[in-house]
């Protein structure tokens, strides 16, 4: 075992893992990952906490990771490589570690642009994929990017995200075989809704052979009304919302029972695509649905070990 | 070249609310190119200052404002319009005016301009960033596309997921960097160099950084 994580224990025993993604709250309030930690904690297997997620000011992940872990939650902490330079992001690894935080999922984080501090200066000293390489060392040779020791050991699951769906599509698998060869241990990628491209994507996935040298768990984004799947379809960049999606939510009577619908039958679909070993539920100011899109999809029992 | 921007002019008028007399300094080189430091700009804003009720001693757009031994002599001829002013306005860069900052060391100087970046004349007067003086050039790497300029993040192993369409997430009107390095590998059959990763880099190269050489 690299880290012996719960994520860890399903994804290399063989079973279909179930993650989830918990937004920390815009304040100190310990309750608000409390609560979504109760929600969630039978119908998971880890939980990602997001790291400033769209580049808005939030509680930190690590912090929102160490609340869930007292509660007995395994918790994937997310860190991008926008706010912090190589200095800060071996040290805040170092502590996270410490404090019993075993999954870190590496990513480059939505441009400031985007937040709420549009004028801040982004870092990017390093990208993701030199942040999954700077992990793989500190944990598999002990050193740090300087090539200095460091002591004792580094127990961690190595994580970072694809984006089947971002351009140039041909290149995306490529991109996947760097995070690979630079030391992700499991991939969670962007939202499925287009089933169709992403098996495309899978089936280079295969012919490079990654299938069987990395978890990929699919990401599921669950629709609560027409409105937010307008809004992504048009709006967020790096989101492949088909047309027939859109006209299902808006011709349904019950958009939100819609909604939860597609989502089963998205996980239905993807758990026969050969090579993904799970799903990663981002349910944006929606998580009180996930219970029962786990539940209804046949996920349960969670977690599963 | 480097280019630059006309700074808000409320600006520059709030810095020498206290002075009566200006001299302006120019400069041949990249500023006149972008429009904002050649003679007429110069003239230009002579014309404002003075409806402003400032008197101008005296303005010329030197060779070039970072040449700090050159535009000493070519300011030789100017030195009693200087000793008038109370102040020196530099239409140039920010290297020109610190070239005014350092041969008139009691006189305040006052920049006309912001400067933005490195980049190319795409068209008259349209500027396309393209280098950040890194001092440690990758464009060997990347197909002679610079993706810590020209990628929002900065990215050495990109596209990140943000890129659409060959456009970039931050903005419909910027291009991709990588997509173009992408294209541009593959056509000249150098697309190995794509599945290579791109160690991090030294940032501390920054000649600027170090001591300065006259080591005064």
């Amino acid at each position: 075992m690299k880290s012996g994580s719960n994520l860890e224990k399903v994804l290399e025993g063989g079973y279909f893992a179930v993650t989830a993604e918990v937004g920390p709250p815009k304040g100190a309030l310990s309750t608000v990952i409390k609560r979504k930690g109760e929600l969630l904690k039978f119908h998971c297997d880890a939980m990602n906490v997001t790291d400033n997620q769209t580049a808005i000011v939030r509680m930190s992940s690590w912090s929102g990771c160490i609340l869930l872990k007292e509660m007995g939650i395994d918790p994937v902490m997310q860190m991008v490589v926008r706010d912090r330079n190589r200095i800060a992001i071996q040290s805040d690894i170092l502590g996270a570690v410490a404090l019993g935080i075993r999954n870190i999922l590496c990513l480059s984080g939505d441009h400031q642009k985007f937040g709420n501090h549009p004028t801040a200066k982004g870092v990017y000293d390093i990208d993701s994929i030199q942040l999954i390489q700077t992990l793989k060392t500190m944990r598999d040779d002990r050193k740090f990017m300087c090539g200095e020791d460091l002591s004792g050991e580094l127990p961690i699951y190595i994580g970072a995200v694809e984006n089947p769906f971002a351009d140039p599509f041909e290149y995306r698998v490529h991109r996947l075989a760097k995070k690979v060869k630079a030391g992700a241990d499991f991939i969670q990628t962007q939202a499925v809704f287009d089933v169709k491209k992403f098996s495309k994507w899978m089936d280079m996935v295969r012919d490079h052979g990654l299938d069987k040298q990395v978890h990929i768990l699919a990401g599921i984004i669950p629709i609560k009304s027409v409105g937010m799947a307008r809004y992504m379809r048009d709006n967020v960049s790096g989101i492949s919302v088909p047309d027939e999606i859109v006209i299902r939510m808006e011709e349904a009577k019950d958009a939100k029972e819609e909604g939860v619908k597609i989502a089963i039958e998205i996980i239905e679909q993807l758990k026969e695509i050969e090579g993904i070993h799970g799903i990663h539920i981002m349910a944006v100011a929606w998580e009180d649905i996930v219970p029962l899109i786990v539940e209804r999809a046949g996920l349960l029992p969670r977690p599963i070990l | 070249m480097i280019v630059t921007k006309r700074r808000d002019f409320n600006k520059l008028k709030e810095n020498i609310n206290r002075h009566k007399t200006v001299f302006l300094l120019g400069c041949s080189e990249c500023a006149a190119l972008c429009g904002t430091g050649g003679e007429p700009e110069l003239k230009e804003m002579k014309g404002l200052l003075e409806a402003e009720g400032k008197e101008v001693t005296g303005l010329i757009a030197v060779k070039s404002g970072c040449q700090v031994l050159g535009t000493k002599l070519e300011l030789k001829p100017f030195k009693e319009a200087i000793n008038k002013a109370d102040c020196i306005i530099v239409m140039s860069c920010g290297a020109g005016t610190q070239t005014a900052a350092e041969l008139f060391e009691d006189k305040p100087v006052y920049p006309a301009n912001n400067t933005m970046y490195l980049g190319n004349m795409t068209r008259f007067q349209v500027f396309d960033e393209r280098c950040s003086l890194c001092g440690e050039c990758i464009l060997d790497m990347t197909g002679g596309i610079c993706p810590i300029t020209r990628c929002a993040k900065g990215l050495l192993n990109g596209p990140c997921g943000g890129s659409q369409a060959g456009k970039c997430e931050i903005s419909p009107d910027m291009t991709c960097a990588w997509q173009l390095i992408i294209e541009r590998l593959s056509k000249t059959g150098a697309f190995k160099r794509l599945e290579e990763i791109i160690p991090p880099k030294n940032w501390n190269q920054i000649p600027t950084r170090k001591p300065d050489k006259r080591g005064k």
